[in-house]
């Protein structure tokens, strides 16, 4: 049976640079890995990262990113309120999600560790695998101000599978 | 009403320990589950189930699947169902469609009296003249429309849609298609298996069949996905293969249909074939069935089709109905052996088969006719897959040729042979599908960053065994005139008639006469029109070629490509805090946004005399950062930015290089490279796209971060003589006038939140704030405004309230007073447009506007009767009649108690103090006067810097 988590209040900071910055950030565009902190750092677009963190550590992100030394233009922005996330967990996560979107899911194409940006329901979302004590698991992440539809929209894919919701959305998301 | 259930049939598929009742034109008929509608009523004896579409002649069970064109019924209100393949459910009502005042009794029948008349081109030629009758031409023709009624009641079913990736997917579960997908599955593939039906097997199921077991148990065992009752209804580049799926009611989970999409890495092609009807006079009656509907009758749903037969054969397939029927216990009264040179010559009856006058003159009487005459390859498939029908006479049907790398096909549409041979067949391209899919997942891998390597495939192709079309007699035309297109009521004489009128190309006649054109879609009449048109024609079959098949294959409801109903709403983090307080809501773009809390006027005069908040969180907001920033305001809007200190704000116009306005908003400078940019709530998207298509195309050096940053903040406008002494109640910014002057930005904590942007900007025209807090904190900042200004009588204002204080303000809207061909100098912006700049977008084009100055121009206009308010859109009209402008927002102002207006007009009308007259959308009309500005409130912007 596949649950929905609102993970909303993890932290969430942008950083944005030239794509060399991949060496130093640990990750390129379209894979995920976790830092010596445990922040998922995210590579989310092309010179774009999404790092995900501990609920309210935004600020010590923002500060050690800002840190690090770096010759170019580098933009450091703390986006944890601009986007709402939801983690989809359990063996028919991928099922559930192929009602939405036209991502191959599968192991081979989408293993854990995966990212990549599509339509989900018609919206444009992250999708992060992010695999949970050996069950498929994925971080969707959405505009804040869509985060109520994408939750409305996979509560109304998810009842074929049963889909739980661990904890209901935050009001407003 | 006799029973023909027969006694129970090996294969059969109905399940006798559940039966019931339904309805057919208001009738209770009994049925078991597993039967069609069609099976249940021809097991209760009913012959005719439909009328045609011209004639209105009685029409019965002709193919007994999906594609049977006599069996569109009515199902609980649901039009065109196709009664031979729908699923009959207890309690369900079906009725027969465009019939009065019965089935049995039908008006429209008096047609046949005049058929002689209703040739091809009828229509064309009756009802061309005179012109001015048409419309009345439309409503008498609009009631001849053959088919159901749309039903009136919205549509509460649920329709789905879902994406697969098979490595192989393959159309059609008949044994080669099983095999096939075994094949695949084996070699290591995933596998999507579609078949048509409500079971798999094919024509193995007619009759006991352990290779369909030994199958059905291989499929299962291999891990095949398989889709039953779905249709692969069409393929597309990249092997993007759209798969309808039907699903039964009370099934689990439920949806009428579903779209699968599917990306599939090869396709296989297993439909089988068509059995084709034969051409021939009286081939329309009820009781003319061809040879595999009496084979599904029989042996699947143990009904006795009639009970006395004639048989006409050319192949092993109504050899096997001659011995279906003789099992039950049908008399088969003759069987004329078609590759003996025997032939029908004419079928006898009126309301039914009486009997068959046979080519050697003899009559036999008889209330079945049963034809298998040949096949019709269904290529729909493989000619959109690129590739083309090839006509191979001794076969007497079209063959596939020049298939793509990424699509095979086994079974007959290839060619006949036993079962072994085909078995043989459609193992070896199952495994050459499995070879090339994994080839081509090896390719994608390359150039995807988190892939797994898939397994090398083998190196070499499978060996596919040879397999041909057997050799089958030409049997298309009959020695009398018979029905080709049974949903169009198309005959072979028609199309001989269209040809000889001219329309001596298949394609052409095919639109004159509308055969193929009906729910059929040219499965079963195509070939025979490709004959008519050859015999009409002399060019020969090969020559007259084929019509074109387009998809999707079989008819999809809108609601299947609709798919799920979501309704996409951007919500501010403040939604929920409106709904509950009672504000209206209005869908504005994407966003749901509070238009009003029940009283806008009032809500316009809080403003004015004391102070307001409104949620503006959908206002477009970009973080812009980097040392040429400045480069890109220059370049994007038409007024100047190197001068932007840190800490002031400025009002900002982008037009495109057509000098059209694009958008409006205030850029705020917060550090030496760092910037906040907002935009209108609907041109968010599309500014975000210009800035970027400019960066990445024409300006890839500069330095230069955007970022949207919308939904980061939930934006609060504090408006209002007062709002001043309420937002210094809440935040740590020295607000006073010296510290914090108009269009000024600072930051600082607001309602005990840090990190908030506050601007002081002026949208309604009084002394507001502009407050930016990071989203999740929005509602606790803005309940903190409400309480803390409880005093100073403040209340939320909505989007109408806001709208009303802009207009009287005399502040444009993007998009509302300007339209797609507005440019800058038309709008108004004279003062923003900065013609000494050296260079920015749309700057020639506005050049050359401010020297033609020909152009409408926004003007702000007053009613001279102040109680009457133009509609939006009103025309302003000369002379009359000559449009010269229009009314672009109004509104009847709280504040002045009179109606006012922005408009564009005609230059000659822009001069202040000019009377305009304004046409009413009900006939009458009112006068205008132009004012000397924009602003209706405030003119000179004593309130707005306070």
């Amino acid at each position: 049976m596949p649950s929905l988590v609102d993970s909303s209040s993890l932290a969430k900071v942008l950083v944005r640079a030239s794509p060399d910055l991949g060496d130093s950030m640990g990750v390129h565009f379209g894979l995920s890995t976790r830092d010596p902190s445990g922040a998922l750092v995210v590579g989310y677009g092309y010179g774009e990262w999404l790092v995900l963190a501990s609920p309210d550590s935004a600020g010590d992100v923002v500060h050690r990113f800002e840190g690090r030394p770096y010759d170019g233009l580098r933009s450091v922005i703390d986006v944890t309120h601009g986007y709402a996330v939801l983690r989809l967990t359990g063996t028919d996560a991928a099922e559930l999600l192929s009602r939405l979107c036209p991502i191959d899911l599968s192991d081979e194409v989408t293993p854990t560790g995966a990212v990549f940006r599509s339509v989900v329901g018609g919206l444009s979302v992250g999708v992060i695998r992010d695999d949970e004590a050996g069950e498929p698991s994925y971080l969707l992440v959405v505009d804040r101000s869509y985060g109520q539809s994408l939750s409305d929209m996979l509560g109304d894919a998810g009842g074929e599978f049963a889909l739980a919701y661990v904890r209901p959305p935050l009001p407003g998301m | 009403m006799s029973s023909h259930r027969l006694s129970p049939q090996p294969g059969e598929v109905i399940d006798r320990g559940r039966s019931f009742t339904f309805r057919w034109n208001a009738s209770p008929f009994a049925a078991y589950d597993g039967d069609t509608i069609v099976s249940a009523l021809a097991a209760s004896g009913e012959r005719v189930f439909s009328r045609s579409l011209k004639y209105h002649r009685r029409r019965g069970l002709l193919t007994g699947d999906f594609n049977d064109p006599n069996g569109m019924v009515t199902a609980d209100g649901e039009p065109n169902v196709r009664a031979a393949h729908r699923l009959v459910r207890p309690g369900m009502s079906v009725s027969s469609q465009d019939t009065w005042p019965s089935l049995r009794f039908d008006v429209k029948a008096a047609n046949q009296l005049v058929g002689r008349f209703l040739g091809p081109g009828f229509y064309y030629k009756t009802f061309m003249r005179p012109q001015r009758l048409w419309p009345a031409y439309d409503g008498v023709l609009a009631r001849f429309a053959h088919g159901g009624h749309a039903p009136t009641a919205a549509d509460g079913d649920r329709y789905d849609q879902r994406y697969v990736h098979p490595d192989v997917l393959v159309a059609g579960g008949g044994p080669a298609g099983m095999a096939a997908a075994i094949a695949a599955a084996d070699a290591g593939a995933r596998v999507l298996l579609v078949e048509e039906e409500h079971h798999l097997g094919g024509h193995l199921r007619w009759g006991e069949s352990s290779d369909l077991e030994s199958l059905r148990a291989a499929v299962d065992a291999a891990g095949i996905e398989v889709l039953t009752d779905a249709v692969v209804t069409g393929r597309y580049d990249g092997n993007w293969v759209s798969v309808l799926q039907r699903s039964a009611p009370g099934a689990t989970p439920h949806f009428r249909e579903r779209l699968v999409k599917a990306r599939a890495k090869h396709l296989i092609l297993a439909p089988g074939l068509l059995d084709r009807p034969y051409v021939v006079g009286g081939n329309d009656l009820p009781g003319v069935m061809l040879s595999t509907a009496v084979r599904r009758l029989v042996n699947l749903y143990a009904v006795r089709p009639g009970d006395r037969a004639v048989v006409l054969t050319a192949n092993a397939s109504g050899d096997a109905a001659v011995a279906d029927l003789t099992r039950a216990g049908v008399e088969v009264a003759r069987v004329l052996d078609a590759r003996q040179g025997e032939d029908i010559a004419r079928i006898r009856g009126r309301s039914g088969v009486r009997a068959v006058e046979c080519s050697d003159g003899s009559v036999v009487d008889c209330d079945l006719v049963v034809t298998a005459v040949g096949w019709t390859t269904p290529l729909t498939l493989a000619t959109v897959s690129g590739a083309r029908a090839e006509f191979r006479p001794e076969a007497a049907r079209f063959v596939p040729v020049g298939l793509p790398d990424d699509v095979s096909a086994t079974g007959g549409i290839v060619g006949d042979g036993s079962l072994d041979e085909l078995l043989d067949h459609a193992t070896a391209v199952g495994r050459e599908a499995a070879r090339r899919a994994a080839r081509s997942a090896v390719a994608l891998a390359a150039g995807n960053p988190h892939a797994r390597v898939a397994a090398a495939p083998e190196s070499f192709a499978v060996d596919i065994p040879d397999l041909r079309p057997a050799e089958h007699p030409m049997l298309f035309l009959g020695r009398t005139d018979g029905i080709v297109d049974f949903s169009e009521d198309v005959s072979a004489k028609d199309l001989k008639s269209a040809v000889h009128e001219g329309y001596d190309s298949l394609e052409l006649a095919k639109r004159y006469t509308t055969a193929t054109m009906g729910p059929s879609q040219g499965k079963l009449e195509a070939v025979n029109s490709i004959a008519a048109v050859a015999a009409a024609s002399g060019a020969g079959f090969a020559a007259t070629g084929t019509t074109t098949g387009r998809p999707p294959y079989v008819p999809v409801s809108l609601g299947a490509l609709a798919g799920r109903s979501h309704q996409l709403l951007r919500r501010s983090p403040l939604q929920a805090w409106h709904e509950a307080n009672g504000a209206t809501p209005l869908y504005a773009g994407s966003w749901i946004r509070p238009d009003h809390y029940g009283d806008a006027a009032a809500e316009v005069r809080a403003v004015r005399e004391n102070v307001g908040i409104i949620d503006v969180t959908p206002l477009g907001k970009f973080d812009l950062r980097g040392p040429d920033v400045p480069d890109l305001l220059e370049l994007l809007y038409v007024n100047k930015w190197r001068k932007l200190a840190v800490g002031s704000v400025r009002y900002g116009v982008m037009c495109a290089e057509d000098g059209v306005v694009l958008d409006d908003g205030v850029t705020g400078r917060l550090g030496p490279e760092h910037y906040l940019m907002t935009t209108t709530s609907s041109g968010a998207d599309a500014a975000h796209d210009w800035m970027e298509r400019w960066l990445q195309t024409e300006r890839r050096d500069w330095q230069v971060h955007v970022t949207p940053v919308t939904a980061n903040y939930a934006s609060i406008n504090v408006a209002g003589p007062r709002s001043r002494d309420l937002l210094s109640r809440l935040t740590d910014v020295d607000l006073t006038p010296d510290a914090f002057g108009y269009m000024r930005v600072r930051t600082g904590t607001v309602g005990g939140i840090a990190d908030c942007v506050v601007w002081r900007i002026g949208f309604t025209g009084e002394l507001s704030f502009e407050v930016h807090v990071p989203a999740g904190h929005g509602v606790l900042v803005w309940e903190a405004l409400l309480a803390a200004g409880a005093d100073l009588g403040v209340r939320p204002f909505g989007i109408e309230a806001q709208r009303i204080l802009r207009l009287e303000k005399g502040h444009l809207i993007v998009g509302q007073d300007t339209d797609g061909l507005t440019q800058a100098y038309g709008a108004a912006l004279d003062w923003a447009v900065k013609l000494d700049k050296p260079d920015f977008v749309g700057k020639p084009e506005l050049l050359w506007q401010q020297i033609r100055d020909d152009h409408l121009r926004l003007v702000g206009l007053q009613p001279v009767d102040g109680a009457v308010v133009p509609p939006e859109a009103s025309q302003i009209v000369e002379d009359g009649t000559r449009i010269v402008g229009r009314i672009t927002s109004s509104r009847m102002s709280p504040t002045l108690d009179r109606a006012v207006c922005l408009g564009l007009v005609a230059p000659h009308l822009s001069t202040a103090g000019t009377t305009v007259t304004v046409r009413l959308p009900g006939g009458g009309s009112l006068q205008a006067r132009v004012l000397p500005q924009l602003a209706h409130v405030d003119p000179e912007g004593v309130r707005l810097r306070a």
